[in-house]
């Protein structure tokens, strides 16, 4: 967490001045543990920019139309995709970085961090909506074409735009894309008083939340009322997706103080490992059936589906996301050699400033509708598409930690922190 | 144009049909322009009973569902819709047929609206075939997917068990509305259900994007004459490929160049 640290001391000076900068090659043997009390700084974990900037990778192209590369994301070997692994990642950075916030500086002060970080989501959030709604009055002309006016002028916010903003503003409107941010919003906004319970009474918190994560499963009435329609909810279910959140959250804040001792045990590792490799084989014999028809499948897609369901976090994706992240933090070192190199570097950077990179990423995705719609091209064109889109995100990311690294160097207070409130905290 | 058919090759490599890489075959030998594909059907199961019946010249119904597309009234007129256009295209390939083909669409029909009518409507027609024509409204009103897919499946297993076949169709395609609308889940999970429920779909979206893309049909006109021949043009495209879809595997109709290599 070095970098965080480094903005922290620069945005709150009551923090501990940071250690030097220390070379992630040549730190890459120390396991570092360090005991709540000590001042001394974990390096930063590089598995958890790493996997964040796959998964951010994997939601852009997962949300091209008809993209052939989609078949070869994380969504294709288990059965949760980057989704859940965007918001586990999200859940257990922030249990770490602001448990420890809130351990040295109190409910409030730590409090108000989070909701400052709260304020810039949703401020991306509006900047999402504009471009939708700019899209939306990019393409309304389609809409005049009697082939689809009877059926897409359906879409109540064509006909209400000025309601269609108010439910936006008030995260119930949620077209295409715009789901997760809400999401991460009102988890995030939870966040401090789930911070505050992990301290006093953790597993009663840890409990409530997967009482609700299961009470969601056998009473789909459980959701939150969205825009439109009077039986329209959010599409990820806050009530059950909040327990992958809040667990990673609280194994981020245990992380803080040497992890959690049963979770080390061989056993959970084993189980972990058959639960992986079960997805694995059934996931992927599914992806294969979809290749090639005739390639029979071990289970069928249709025993599974109610165990699948992804707005309500189907017990499958969870146990499935749990168990890989649990893999990964047994078998690769947080400053694995393999993620010092250079092939690691896009992937480091792109989750290390992953809220920009997302929106980022939303915001190619409705492009590449748009220019592979204009030109088409076939599977060419798609990888084309989605080649220039990853090397986007990757040269803003680029740009992003030049500006933090060249802020820092010139000695003033960095812009970032401030703006980005730490591009490690989502 | 090398990079359209290149692409396909790799689609075909894709797909693990390597044998394929000659250019796709029609399937109307005299309609070249509205050529479907053979990716769009390939994998897709045939009908076992309503192509016989229908070679055989006994009587029957297909009953059609669906929404505003189906209805057809953006060719001015019924007789224009794709409904109308797929009886006489099967009329006109086998003559001794006895074919009454029953549009039973409704505008902003939801899914479950129409799984509604299987029971007071549908199923006292009698029909043969029935063929569904869905997933619209749910992409456009963001209906939950699980809850799509559970009344599709409850549905074509009522028409199952009433002895009657069916045939799923996706939605439609469009240009410019693919960035606001989120049509991929509903399409994937339309893919999958006729999957597990071993019905044929009839990919109407990827076909139509098929159209557009070589030029074929020009879906931004602006004209309001040249909207409906376009219109007309569409719905007698997709019906005659509803023809044949329906038909396949009656060596009557199909031309020799589809069934050539085909691993069905």
């Amino acid at each position: 967490m070095l970098r965080a640290r480094q903005q922290d001391a620069k945005f709150e000076p009551r923090d501990n001045p940071a250690p030097p900068l220390v070379p992630v090659d040549k730190a890459h043997s120390e396991e570092i543990t360090p005991a709540p009390s000590s001042q001394s700084v974990a390096q930063r974990d590089l598995r958890l920019d790493f996997f964040r900037g796959l998964a951010l990778f994997c939601m852009f192209i997962d949300h091209m139309p008809d993209n052939i590369l989609a078949r070869f994301t994380i969504q294709s070997v288990m059965f949760a995709d980057a989704a859940e692994v965007f918001i586990f990642i999200s859940g257990y950075t922030a249990g770490m970085v602001y448990g420890r916030a809130m351990e040295r500086q109190g409910f409030l002060l730590s409090g108000v961090r989070i909701y400052h970080r709260v304020w810039q989501l949703y401020v991306a959030h509006v900047f999402l909506f504009m471009m939708f709604m700019a899209t939306v009055g990019f393409t309304a002309g389609a809409l005049n074409n009697p082939i689809y006016a009877e059926e897409f002028g359906a879409a109540n916010f064509l006909n209400e735009p000025g309601l269609a903003v108010v439910k936006a503003l008030m995260l119930q409107f949620q077209p295409a894309f715009m789901d997760i941010l809400p999401l991460y919003i009102v988890l995030l906004a939870a966040l401090p008083f789930v911070l505050r319970g992990f301290i006093s009474r953790p597993w009663v918190v840890i409990i409530a939340s997967i009482a609700l994560w299961l009470a969601v499963q056998f009473d789909k009435r459980i959701a939150v009322s969205a825009y439109p329609g009077p039986d329209h909810v959010w599409f990820f279910n806050p009530f059950a997706w909040q327990c992958l959140f809040f667990l990673g959250g609280w194994l981020g804040w245990r992380g803080n103080r040497g992890g959690v001792s049963w979770l080390k045990r061989r056993w959970v590792f084993y189980l972990a490992a058959v639960v992986a490799l079960a997805g694995f084989i059934i996931r992927f014999s599914w992806t294969l059936h979809d290749l090639y028809d005739p390639l029979p499948v071990p289970v069928s897609m249709e025993f599974l589906w109610p165990l699948l369901s992804k707005g309500d976090l189907g017990i499958l994706r969870f146990a499935n996301v749990l168990a890989v992240a649990l893999l990964v933090s047994r078998l690769i070192h947080p400053q694995a050699q393999f993620l010092t190199t250079r092939g690691a570097r896009p992937f480091l950077i792109c989750g290390r400033n992953s809220l920009h990179i997302f929106c980022l990423a939303i915001l190619l995705s409705v492009l590449a509708h748009l220019v592979l719609n204009e030109f088409f091209g076939g599977i060419l064109m798609q990888i084309a598409v989605s080649a220039v889109g990853i090397a986007i995100m990757i040269s803003v990311a680029a740009l992003m930690e030049w500006f933090a690294a060249a802020q820092q160097a010139s000695g003033r207070p960095a812009l970032r922190a401030p703006v980005m409130g730490g591009g490690t905290r989502r | 144009m090398t990079l359209r058919l290149m692409s396909r090759s790799f689609m075909l490599i894709a797909v693990g049909k390597i044998g394929l890489l000659c250019t796709p075959a029609p399937i109307f030998a005299q309609e070249r322009e509205c050529s479907v594909p053979e990716r769009f059907y390939i994998s897709e199961p045939q009908l076992t009973k309503t192509p016989k019946a229908i070679v055989r010249g006994q009587e029957v119904v297909i009953v059609v569902l669906g929404g505003a597309s189906t209805l057809g009234s953006a060719a001015s007129k019924p007789d224009l819709a794709w409904p109308a256009r797929f009886a006489a295209a099967l009329a006109e390939n086998f003559p001794s047929a006895r074919v009454k083909v029953v549009n039973l669409a409704v505008a902003r029909q939801t899914a479950k609206g129409a799984a509604e009518r299987l029971e007071r409507e549908v199923i006292p027609l009698k029909p043969n075939l029935v063929v569904w024509e869905t997933g619209t409204m749910e992409a456009v009103r963001g209906t939950d997917i699980d809850e799509f897919r559970e009344t599709l499946r409850a549905g074509i297993e009522d028409l199952r068990t009433a002895g009657i076949e069916t045939v799923l169709m996706n939605m439609q395609f469009s240009r410019d509305s693919e960035a606001v609308i989120h049509f991929e889940p509903y399409l994937a999970a339309m893919s999958q259900l006729a999957d597990v429920s071993d019905v044929p779909l009839f990919r109407r979206h990827g076909m139509m994007r098929h159209w557009a893309e070589s030029g074929f049909l020009d879906l931004r006109v602006t004209d309001t004459d040249l909207r409906r021949r376009v219109a007309a043009k569409l719905y007698g495209c997709i019906g005659r490929a509803m023809a044949d879809f329906v038909m396949r595997g009656m060596p009557a109709l199909n031309a020799p160049a589809v069934k050539e290599g085909s691993a069905r």
